[in-house]
């Protein structure tokens, strides 16, 4: 399409449309690549396993190269402070990448994690299943989400920001669990808990979910999951 | 009647992404919606019945953009909000010559009232049929046409508007244009 004037009348302007030759960028094609990989090698697999766990081998690779890759980019990386309400933002997004699996060596943790800190795994425990990934740049950081659900169909997300923890803004009253110092706070219509896990900030928040359970969930992670 | 190839979906992410952007308006959203649209296509097998890819696609767009569209609508005023979550990727095209004018187009649908949008996104963007649009849609053939000529109308008009206002401060263009029901100013006027 060229710098054309404008329109005409309709017709003009279904050739203007037509001539609008945009490519998706290329990150996109390659993330429903490995959407389409993830979905082939899942149901080959699925066939000769009866399990009670479904395991997502691929998925759990594609996702840990994925966070491995950004977070040797951007790991480390400095920032302006962040508010509560941006941190908070990307764990209340839909997610767009597969749920990472249980770990096969950790029983308490997922097969992803940012930097060694890795997300809890909450399905047995808690009837919270993993169900989705994404990951964004606020601020400059690099922020890595997984998505946990339960069955009134619920959601939580659980970030963890690659790099030297920033300050927040705004991030609420503190409580004390196991010397670690969980902030509470609300931003969207969203309760937030906000906390450091080995010098990384983490960050849960989800609608319609108590602060008291975010707490709950968000404890048990920092005093169980090995890092 | 034919099971969906997950292998053929990769070669319309181009046309997907072009659709979803003319409906939402915004790159970053149209990524969302693309992957989001994928990510359902693939939760089991899909069966076609001698259906083509893209007319499947486009339902399956049209039922996540419309689930989306409702559930954000349902939230309360935003602190912050997803302008400050920045896309991975900020490079507008491959070629930038082109950015603005597509911006601007797309910008211009995405301000159309939904079934307008979505008639218009369908046919003109994504190329369907009007049989396979009204199908996609559910909405009849007769509905469809006249949805889409006024869409047509409507986004000429908004065009030529932010032509005249090209100078004018807070005009259309050059502004980075609406999300979803963002900016209704044009109201439907549907049969």
């Amino acid at each position: 399409m060229t710098p054309e004037p404008r329109p005409r009348d309709e017709s003009e302007l279904v050739e203007m449309i037509h001539a609008i030759d945009v490519p998706a960028p290329e990150h996109l094609h390659e993330r429903v690549r490995e959407m389409v990989d993830e979905h082939g090698s899942s149901r080959v697999r699925q066939a000769p396993r009866t399990g009670l766990r479904v395991r997502f081998g691929a998925a759990a690779t594609a996702l840990a190269a994925g966070l491995a890759a950004l977070v040797l980019a951007l790991g480390g990386s400095g920032g302006a402070q962040l508010s509560l309400a941006q941190a908070s933002a990307v764990t209340l997004r839909p997610p767009t990448m597969p749920a990472p699996p249980e770990s096969g060596s950790d029983d308490g943790a997922l097969a992803a994690s940012v930097e060694g800190v890795r997300f809890p795994y909450w399905d047995t425990r808690f009837g919270w299943r993993s169900t989705g990934a994404r990951v964004d740049q606020v601020g400059g950081r690099s922020f890595h989400t997984v998505f946990y659900s339960e069955g009134q169909g619920r959601r939580i997300g659980y970030a963890i920001v690659a790099g030297r923890a920033p300050s927040l803004s705004g991030a609420g009253s503190v409580q004390w669990r196991d010397g670690t110092a969980f902030r509470l706070g609300r931003a969207d219509g969203a309760e937030v808990v906000t906390w450091r896990r080995d010098g990384r900030l983490c960050v849960v928040s989800g609608r319609g979910i108590s602060g008291a359970t975010l707490l709950m969930l968000a404890s048990w992670d920092e005093r169980t999951v090995a890092a | 009647m034919r099971t969906l190839d997950p292998q053929s979906l990769t070669q319309h992410v181009d046309r997907l992404y072009r659709a979803a952007w003319a409906l939402c308006g915004s790159r970053e959203d149209a990524e969302d919606l693309v992957q989001e649209t994928f990510a359902r296509v693939l939760s089991r097998p899909r069966v076609l019945h001698g259906d083509d890819d893209v007319y499947y696609l486009m339902r399956v767009l049209r039922n996540t953009f419309l689930t989306n569209l409702r559930t954000a609508s349902r939230r309360p005023a935003t602190v912050a909000t997803l302008e400050d979550v920045v896309a991975a990727d900020p490079r507008p095209t491959t070629r930038p010559d082109q950015a603005l004018e597509v911006q601007e187009v797309y910008g211009a649908i995405a301000r159309l009232p939904e079934d307008f949008r979505l008639a218009l996104v369908a046919v003109d963007v994504l190329g369907l049929s009007y049989r396979e649009a009204s199908r996609a849609l559910k909405v009849r053939e007769p509905t469809l046409t006249t949805r889409l000529f006024r869409a047509r109308k409507q986004v000429a008009r908004l065009l030529e508007v932010s032509d005249g206002e090209s100078e004018a401060p807070g005009g259309p263009r050059g502004k980075e244009t609406g999300r979803p029901g963002s900016s209704m100013e044009v109201r439907a006027n549907d049969t």
